[in-house]
C-alpha cells in the first residue's frame, strides 16, 4: 500500500469520526438544557446502544438487527449513486419488497428454506422492477430520477396502505395488519428473544458482494466510469445507459430484499405505517459511509446503535427525550456535509506537525 | 523589462501608433506596452503590445488561437492584471483593476460564453442588478419600457418578455449586446462573436455592428476569420504569439496579406520525418453529413480517405465542423448521411466499442472530461478502451494484474513522469495526462488514429513528444487523421492537408508544397484564384 493510498483511507475514517465527535459535542448543549451531564447521558446511550451484559440481554444484538435493513438500503443507494443515478426510491422498493414477503409468507405454503428463498428472490425482482421504471424514464426521456423516485415512493406507500387495509387485512382486530406469515417462511434467529439472525448474515454477504461487484467486476467498472465521468465512459466505448440501468436494477433488488428481510426476519407481518423511513435512511447511510459498502456497514451499525441508545438509554434511564437521538444523527450528518472543515483542519495539522499529509502535487 | 509608464510615453506612443497626425477627437482606447505572463502555463500571452482604437470605428483584432487577443481584451476589461503597460481611455490615462471600473469608463464586453440567466426574461437579463423598482418590487412595465427604448435606439429588436433560455444563440448574443449598451457602453468588445453564429446570423450581426458605429459607438471585435474582417472592420490589428504585428486600414490591405501577418514568415519548426509510404486505404469517409442539432448540418457531404502509413491533416478554423466530424467517425454522434468504412468494412452504425475493437484509436479534443476520468486511478484510465479484451476481463471480473502491467507499460513507454500504477491521476500535469491518453490509445496497436487537437494547451516539450509519437505510429503503418486548428502542427505533421470550411472540404494540398498563406486563405473561406 502506497503512502498516498494509506492517507486516503485514513482521511476516509477520520472524517466520520471527527464528525461524530463534533455532533456529540454540539448535542451536549441540548443535554445540558435538560440538566443532565452529557458524560452520563452519552454513557447511558452507549450502553443501551452497544453494550452487552449477557447473551440474552445484549443491546448490540438488537442494534445489529436494526442495522440490517439500513445496510441493505444503504447499499442500494451506493449502487445507484455509483452509476450516476441519484435514486432515492429505496423507500418504495423497500415497501413493495415487504408486501411481497407478507403476501407470499401466508399466501403460499412451501417447505422451510425453500419458502424464504423463493420470497427473497421474488422481492428482489419486484424491487428491481420498481426501480426499472424511473431508470427507463430517465434514460429514454430524460425525466429527472430524483423526482420520479420520490413520486414512486409515495405511490408504493399508498399502495401498501390500501393492501393492508383491504385485500390483505387479517379479519379481526381494530388496527390494519396482515396475517402472520408461515413459520416456514420466517428467517432463523441466532438467539431467542432477539430478531438478530439470518438477515444480518445476508447483509454482510451483500456488502461483500457489492464491493466485489463495484471494484472487481467488469459491469461494476462500467457503471462506476459511467457515474463518475459520463463523457469518458461514452468516449471509451462503455454503454453508459445500460450500465446505469443495471445499477438501478441492482439498487432496486437490494431495497426490495431489505423490505422482505424486515418482514421475514423481524415483524412477520405488515402493520399499517410499517415503513418508518428505513429507505430514506439508506440514502443518508450511503452518503455518510462515503458511498462505499464498508462505510455503509459501519455507518448503519452506528446509526442503529445511536437510535436504540437514545430510545432506551436516554428515554428510560435519564429524562432526556429520545428525539435527541435523532438530533445527534442530524448533527453528525451536518458535520459530515461540512467535511471541507476537516480536510482544512487535517491539512493544517499536517502543516504544523510537518507530516506532509497534504496531497502531493506533482513538480511539473 | 519595460519603460516606465507615464503620460509622456503615452502621448508619444499615441502619435506613433496611428501613423499619422491625429488632431481629431482623442483615441477611444490606447494600450501601450501591455505585457502579461501566465506563470502556471508558462505563456507570455502579451509581449509589449501596443494597441489603439479610434472613437467610432469598427476595429478588428485578429490572430491565431493563442496569439493573445483575448488576453489583451481581458486586460482592457479589467479581468486580467497586466505585468506592465499603460492604458488610456478617451485620452485619459486610467488603471482598470476590475470589470466594474471598465464599465464605469464606458467599456462593455460580450464574451464568447454568454453570461446570461437562462430562466430569466430578456428584460430581466438586460436590467439585471439595476431593475427599476416601485415600492421595493420590480416594476415590470418600466422594465419593458426601458428595454423597448434601447431596442429602438439601436435598432436591435428583441422580445422583452421572452425567456432567454428559449432564444436562439444569435438573439442571446443580441441580449448580451443590449446589456452592455444599457450600461452605457461606448466601447464594445466582442470576443469571437461569429464563432457561434450561422453565416446568415453573422451577416445580421455585421449589420448591428455597422449600426452601432453609425451611432458613434466604438466596436472592437476579436476574430480569426479574415473574410469577416474585410467585410465589417474599418481597421485591423494583427497579433501573433503574444506580439502586435501591425495595424492597417482595411482599404490598404487584403486577405492574403493579413493571412501572412497572422501566420508569420519565420521558418516553422518541423519534426524530422521521412516521406510517407502510404499503403491501402484504412479509413474511408464517403459523402458524410453530420448534424449539429436536428436538421442543422455541421458537416455536409464530406468525403475523405486515409491510407495506412500517412497522416492526413484537417486544417480549419475552429467551429467549422471539426468536432462533429470526429465524433461521427469515432461513433459518438450519429451520421445523418453517408458511410464510414474502416479497413473496408462499413462502421457507420457501429457503437464506439465495436469501432475501437476493429482498430480505431481516438485522441479526443478534451482530455479532461472525455479522454480521462480524473476521479479514478491510472489503471482504470488506461483500460477503458480495451477492457472487453479477454486478457483484461475473465468471467466478468477484471484481471487486475494484466491491467496493472498495461499501466506500467504506458508509464514506461511514454515516460509519464510522476505517475504510479494504482494511484489517482488527478494531480498529473497536462502534458503527463496527455501522455496517459496517448499511451492508452497506442497500446492496442491501432490501425487508425483519430487525433483531435492533440496538443491543445501543452507546453513545447510535450507538443514535440506528441508529434513524434504520431509520426512513429505513421511509420509503423498506422493511418492517422489529424484534426487541428494549429496550422504549424498541420504543416509539421501532415502528408496531405484537407481544408475544412463550413463543414466541407474546400481544398486539398500536398503538405510538401503547401504554403501557409494558401492554407490561411482557404481556411478563411477564400479561394486561391481570387486571392492571388
Amino acid at each position: 500500500m502506497t503512502p498516498r493510498r494509506r492517507g486516503q483511507i485514513l482521511d476516509a475514517l477520520l472524517i466520520p469520526i471527527l464528525a461524530i465527535l463534533s455532533g456529540l459535542a454540539l448535542a451536549s448543549v441540548f443535554v445540558l438544557l435538560s440538566k443532565t451531564s452529557p458524560l452520563v447521558a452519552y454513557r447511558e446511550l452507549f450502553h443501551a446502544g452497544f453494550g452487552c451484559a449477557t447473551l440474552t440481554r445484549c443491546a448490540l444484538f438488537t442494534t445489529l438487527e436494526r442495522a440490517t435493513p439500513l445496510i441493505f438500503t444503504g447499499l442500494s443507494a451506493v449502487v445507484a449513486f455509483r452509476s450516476g443515478m441519484f435514486s432515492i426510491g429505496q423507500e418504495g422498493q423497500f415497501v413493495l419488497g415487504a408486501m411481497v414477503a407478507a403476501w407470499l409468507g401466508y399466501g403460499v405454503h412451501l417447505p422451510p428454506v425453500v419458502h424464504p428463498t423463493v420470497i427473497l428472490i421474488l422481492a428482489m425482482a419486484v424491487g428491481a422492477a420498481y426501480a426499472y421504471l424511473p431508470a427507463i424514464l430517465k434514460l429514454r426521456l430524460g425525466v429527472n430520477e430524483i423526482i420520479t423516485t420520490i413520486i414512486f415512493n409515495n405511490i408504493a406507500i399508498l399502495f401498501m396502505t390500501y393492501l393492508v387495509n383491504f385485500p390483505m387485512r387479517a379479519t379481526r382486530g381494530s388496527t390494519a395488519v396482515t396475517p402472520v406469515i408461515d413459520a416456514s417462511a420466517q428467517l432463523p434467529e441466532f438467539l431467542p428473544g432477539s430478531h438478530w439472525g439470518a438477515g444480518f448474515i445476508l447483509a454482510i454477504l451483500a456488502v461483500a458482494f457489492i464491493w466485489g461487484y463495484l471494484w472487481r467486476s467488469v459491469p461494476g467498472y462500467e457503471q462506476r466510469m459511467a457515474g463518475e465521468a459520463p463523457g469518458f465512459a461514452r468516449y471509451g466505448g462503455i454503454r453508459s445507459g445500460r450500465a446505469a440501468l443495471r445499477g438501478m436494477l441492482i439498487s432496486g433488488a437490494l431495497a426490495g430484499m431489505a423490505g422482505a428481510i424486515e418482514v421475514l426476519g423481524v415483524h412477520h407481518q405488515v402493520l399499517q405505517g410499517f415503513s418508518v423511513g428505513l429507505g430514506f435512511d439508506g440514502v443518508l447511510v450511503a452518503i455518510l459511509g462515503q458511498v462505499h459498502p464498508i462505510g455503509v456497514l459501519m455507518v448503519a451499525v452506528l446509526f442503529a446503535g445511536i437510535r436504540l441508545g437514545a430510545q432506551i438509554g436516554l428515554q428510560i434511564t435519564t429524562n432526556i427525550p429520545r428525539e435527541l437521538g435523532g438530533g445527534i444523527l442530524a448533527l453528525i450528518i451536518l458535520f459530515v456535509a461540512a467535511r471541507s472543515l476537516y480536510t482544512d483542519l487535517l491539512a493544517w495539522v499536517a502543516r504544523i506537525t510537518g507530516r506532509g499529509a497534504a496531497p502531493r502535487k506533482e513538480a511539473a | 523589462m519595460h519603460a516606465p509608464i507615464d503620460g509622456r510615453a503615452l502621448h508619444h506612443a499615441a502619435q506613433g501608433s496611428t501613423g499619422a497626425d491625429h488632431s481629431g477627437p482623442p483615441l477611444a482606447v490606447e494600450m501601450i506596452g501591455i505585457t502579461k505572463y501566465f506563470p502556471s502555463s508558462e505563456v507570455l500571452a502579451n509581449d509589449r503590445v501596443d494597441f489603439a482604437v479610434e472613437a467610432g470605428e469598427v476595429h478588428a483584432l485578429v490572430g491565431e488561437n493563442g496569439a493573445g487577443k483575448t488576453t489583451l481584451m481581458n486586460v482592457l476589461f479589467g479581468l486580467v492584471a497586466p505585468d506592465a503597460g499603460a492604458i488610456a481611455v478617451d485620452g485619459r490615462p486610467v488603471r482598470i483593476h476590475h470589470p466594474d471600473e471598465a464599465i464605469r469608463l464606458g467599456i462593455g464586453m460580450v464574451h464568447q460564453h454568454f453570461k446570461l440567466v437562462p430562466s430569466f426574461t430578456v428584460a430581466e437579463n438586460i436590467l439585471l442588478g439595476m431593475e427599476p423598482t416601485r415600492y421595493g418590487f420590480t416594476a415590470r412595465a418600466a422594465e419593458t419600457a426601458r428595454v423597448r427604448g434601447l431596442e429602438s435606439e439601436f435598432g436591435l429588436p428583441v422580445d422583452p418578455a421572452a425567456r432567454v433560455g428559449d432564444l436562439p444563440v444569435s438573439l442571446q448574443q443580441r441580449v448580451e449586446i443590449l446589456k452592455t449598451l444599457q450600461r452605457d457602453a461606448r466601447i464594445l468588445i466582442l470576443d469571437e462573436p461569429t464563432a457561434v453564429l450561422t453565416p446568415q446570423e453573422a451577416q445580421e450581426l455585421f449589420g448591428v455592428i455597422r449600426g452601432l458605429a453609425d451611432r458613434g459607438r466604438t466596436v472592437i471585435f476579436i476574430t480569426h476569420k479574415l473574410l469577416e474582417v474585410v467585410e465589417v472592420a474599418h481597421r485591423v490589428s494583427v497579433m501573433r504569439r503574444g506580439r502586435m504585428i501591425g495595424t492597417k486600414p482595411i482599404a490598404d490591405t487584403n486577405v492574403r496579406e493579413l493571412a501572412r501577418m497572422m501566420i508569420g514568415r519565420e521558418v516553422l519548426f518541423r519534426v524530422s520525418k521521412l516521406p510517407a509510404q502510404p499503403g491501402d486505404p484504412v479509413l474511408e469517409v464517403d459523402r458524410l453529413t453530420v448534424n449539429r442539432q436536428e436538421g442543422i448540418p455541421a458537416v455536409s457531404d464530406l468525403s475523405l480517405r486515409v491510407r495506412a502509413g500517412e497522416i492526413v491533416g484537417i486544417a480549419g478554423v475552429s467551429g467549422n465542423g471539426q468536432s462533429e466530424l470526429v465524433e461521427a467517425i469515432t461513433g459518438l454522434r450519429p451520421a445523418a448521411g453517408g458511410t464510414i468504412r474502416l479497413l473496408g468494412r462499413p462502421i457507420t452504425r457501429l457503437p464506439v466499442w465495436d469501432r475501437r475493437a476493429r482498430g480505431m484509436a481516438h485522441i479526443p479534443e478534451d482530455r479532461l472530461t472525455m479522454g480521462l476520468n480524473l476521479h479514478t486511478t491510472l489503471d482504470e484510465n488506461v483500460v477503458v478502451s480495451r477492457y472487453r479484451e479477454p486478457q483484461f476481463a475473465h468471467l466478468g471480473l477484471l484481471v487486475r494484474e494484466k491491467i496493472r502491467s498495461l499501466a506500467e507499460w504506458v508509464i514506461r513507454q511514454f515516460s509519464v513522469a510522476a505517475a504510479r500504477p494504482g494511484e489517482d491521476i488527478a494531480t498529473l500535469s497536462g502534458g503527463n495526462l496527455q501522455k496517459v491518453v496517448l499511451g492508452r490509445e497506442l497500446s492496442g496497436e491501432p490501425r487508425c488514429i483519430i487525433a483531435n487537437q492533440p496538443t491543445r494547451g501543452l507546453d513545447v516539450g510535450s507538443i514535440e513528444f506528441v508529434h513524434q509519437t504520431l509520426i512513429d505510429a505513421r511509420d509503423r503503418g498506422v493511418a492517422v487523421l489529424l484534426v487541428s486548428v494549429e496550422l504549424d502542427e498541420i504543416l509539421a505533421l501532415a502528408d496531405r492537408i484537407l481544408v475544412l470550411f463550413r463543414g466541407r472540404i474546400v481544398g486539398e494540398l500536398d503538405a510538401a508544397r503547401a504554403a501557409e498563406e494558401e492554407l490561411g486563405i482557404l481556411m478563411a473561406g477564400g479561394t486561391l484564384e481570387t486571392a492571388s
